[in-house]
C-alpha cells in the first residue's frame, strides 16, 4: 500500500512538473539558448522520474517489491552525491559564468543551477548505481 | 564475496523472481548478489539462508 501511494504522489509530481513546463512554453514567446538548455535538463529530469515510476509500478504488478535495501541504499548515496552537486554547484556555476559570459549571476538562476545540477547529478547517479548493482 | 546462491536454487526449481517474491526483495537484487556485485546486509543474508533451507556460511564464501 506504501509503494502504490509513492507511485500515485510520484506521478502527479510528474505530471505537475510536465503541466508547469507545457503552460511556460506556450507562454515564452522566443526560448533563448539558455532556456533551452534549462528545459532539456528538465525534460531529462521528467523522462527519468519516469522510468524509475514505471519500473517501480512494473515490479509491484509482478508481486515483487517496489523497493528494497539495495535501493534504499542506492537512494541514500545518490542523495549524498546530489547533496555534494548542491553545494559545489553554485560556486562552479559562478566562476564558469564568470570565466565565459564575464558576468555575475543573479540570485534566481544560482537557485536554478543549484536545483538542476543536484537533480541531475542524484538521477545520473540513482540509474548508474542501479545498473551496477551496488 | 562468492555464493553458492546459483546452485541452491537450482536444487529447489527456483527462479530468481520465486527467490525474490519468497524474501520481499526485487529480482535485480538476487541477480547482483549471485553477481557479486552486491553484498546483502545480515538479515537479507539470513533470509535468502532461510528460504533455501541452508546456513549463511553454506551460502556465502568469504575470501580475505
Amino acid at each position: 500500500m506504501k509503494d502504490k501511494i509513492g507511485i500515485i504522489l510520484g506521478l502527479l509530481a510528474t505530471i505537475l512538473v510536465i503541466l508547469t513546463i507545457a503552460v511556460y512554453i506556450m507562454n515564452a514567446g522566443t526560448i533563448e539558448l539558455t532556456e533551452s538548455a534549462t528545459l532539456a535538463i528538465v525534460i531529462i529530469l521528467i523522462l527519468a522520474a519516469s522510468y524509475i515510476i514505471w519500473d517501480r509500478a512494473k515490479n509491484i504488478r509482478k508481486g515483487l517489491s517496489a523497493k528494497d535495501e539495495r535501493l534504499i541504499n542506492i537512494n541514500y548515496k545518490a542523495g549524498y552525491y546530489g547533496f555534494i552537486a548542491a553545494l559545489f554547484s553554485p560556486l562552479v556555476g559562478q566562476f564558469i559564468a564568470d570565466i565565459i559570459l564575464g558576468r555575475e549571476l543573479t540570485g534566481s538562476q544560482v537557485t536554478a543551477i543549484t536545483v538542476i545540477v543536484s537533480g541531475l547529478v542524484f538521477v545520473v547517479s540513482y540509474l548508474y548505481l542501479a545498473r551496477k548493482g551496488n | 564475496m562468492k555464493t553458492r546462491m546459483k546452485e541452491l536454487r537450482a536444487r529447489y526449481n527456483f527462479t530468481q523472481e520465486d527467490l525474490a517474491k519468497k524474501i520481499g526483495v526485487r529480482r535485480e537484487t538476487i541477480l547482483f548478489i549471485e553477481k557479486g556485485a552486491y553484498n546483502p546486509s545480515i538479515k537479507l543474508a539470513h533470509d535468502i539462508a532461510k528460504a533455501l533451507q541452508t546456513t549463511i556460511d553454506e551460502l556465502f564464501i568469504f575470501e580475505d
